[in-house]
């Protein structure tokens, strides 16, 4: 249950309401929305306390949200919450632009890819470190010295980045290294002691969807990293399994117009994880814009066929900028702005 | 004309003045870096022959490289 208060109402006021509720038992949140009190009871309340409390003068709206999720939930915040990542704002309303290679592989070819990205308008470096593959023998990543190589490869372009956690062991690789941004792969969306890890750490993440998650399921996921402390969480969709066998998995946009109506967080899409062909990167990617993300996230690599990872849906460079450009026309014609790209501390890292 | 074919119109026309607003920002985002290079008329006009005159659409590139410009003043680098 969400109890929306009514603009203006004092804070004694709202913690009267709140030391009411929680003696009986039952838990509350107050959202950090400056704009009106809003107050989540995230405990089953009996409908009769729930209607009496609805009925007090100072409820303006009670709000019973669709599934195991209060404080991801639409009602609890009056806009949109923008996340930042580095000097990028993630669903400040500008298009975003997450790209790299799937695996960090040496540290030259991390640079190579940072500065591609960069020259293409990218705004956020991402790379795996600690790679979740389905052989146990294919390329498992790099580890602390991947973090290493990703976090100065972005630096030296002016770029944040992004990098996938596997294990609540790894939040301290990460702190170390000043990643900018956790990402929870598919595969751990529902790793919940994982997630209570991230969410105590205080870095923004990325959640993506699971395979086979519904909404539900994922919302779910969001709320235990919120419930731990998390404000900071992007959504993503990166296609989910379906009988067609045809692409990857199957690129889920429904979710994109459905979730502004049901949460308050930021949603991008991946389109090279969903279809794993290069060539349908970009419509794709145009369509998410389209469609109402707060961006994309897309792998590219210098030389594909190289690649330790996924090199088969990588863009090449060249196609790269053109996503980035294509991107910010759909965009642009929706009304959307594209974001500015982060500048280098040093202005002379653009001219190499 | 019909509400409809007005309501098609309206949504070009701001979709238009959107992308003339993108089209600022990215001048602006430019000119911190190097000068705001002419539009690339030769290539827009060989890709586009609509029904929207030929000459006509030289004269919207003048304004709009025009309104860039003026978008940009004050722009350091």
């Amino acid at each position: 249950m969400i109890l929306r208060l009514r603009i203006g109402t004092p804070a004694e006021v709202v913690q009267e309401l709140r030391t009411l509720i929680e003696g009986q038992g039952l838990r509350t949140f107050l959202s950090p929305e400056p704009s009106r009190p809003i107050v989540a009871i995230v405990d089953k309340a009996p409908q009769a306390l729930v209607d009496q409390w609805a009925a007090r003068p100072e409820v303006e709206q009670a709000i019973v949200p669709r599934g195991e999720w209060r404080l991801v939930d639409r009602a609890w915040r009056e806009g949109r919450t923008s996340v930042s990542v580095g000097r990028v704002c993630v669903g400040a309303g500008e298009t975003v632009i997450i790209a790299g290679p799937c695996s960090v592989e040496g540290r030259d070819l991390i640079l190579e890819g940072a500065r591609i990205c960069r020259d293409a308008g990218a705004h956020i470096l991402r790379g795996g470190a600690f790679k979740p593959r389905t052989s146990p023998y294919a390329f498992q990543g790099l580890g602390r010295e991947g973090l290493a190589q990703l976090k100065d490869a972005g630096e030296s372009v002016g770029l944040p980045v992004i990098s996938e956690i596997m294990d609540a062991t790894q939040v301290d690789s990460f702190r170390d290294y000043d990643i900018d941004c956790m990402q929870v792969g598919a595969r751990n969306m529902q790793n919940f002691t994982l997630l209570k890890a991230i969410a105590a750490a205080g870095r923004p993440v990325l959640l993506k969807r699971g395979l086979s998650a519904t909404v539900a399921e994922w919302l779910a996921a969001a709320e235990y990293l919120a419930a731990h402390g998390s404000e900071q969480i992007i959504l993503c969709e990166r296609g989910i399994r379906t009988f067609e066998t045809a692409t990857r998995n199957t690129l889920d946009l429904t979710v994109l117009p459905l979730l502004r109506q049901w949460t308050h967080l930021p949603i991008l899409v991946d389109p090279s994880h969903a279809a794993g062909i290069p060539e349908l990167v970009a419509p794709l990617a145009r369509a998410a814009i389209a469609a109402g993300a707060d961006g994309v996230a897309v792998e590219v690599h210098p030389r594909p066929d190289e690649a330790l990872s996924d090199g088969a849906q990588a863009l090449l460079p060249g196609e790269l900028t053109r996503v980035v450009a294509e991107c910010r026309v759909v965009g642009a014609v929706l009304g959307r702005a594209f974001h500015a790209q982060p500048q280098p501390k040093g202005a002379a890292a653009l001219a190499t | 004309m019909s509400l409809t074919l007005r309501h098609q119109l309206t949504a070009l026309d701001r979709a238009l003045a959107h992308l003339l607003d993108e089209r600022a920002r990215l001048s602006r985002e430019m000119v911190r870096g190097a000068p705001l290079p002419a539009p690339a008329l030769d290539d827009v006009l060989a890709r586009t022959q609509g029904d929207f005159p030929a000459p006509a659409l030289e004269r919207v590139f003048e304004a709009v490289d025009a309104g860039c410009r003026q978008a940009t003043e004050g722009v350091s680098r």
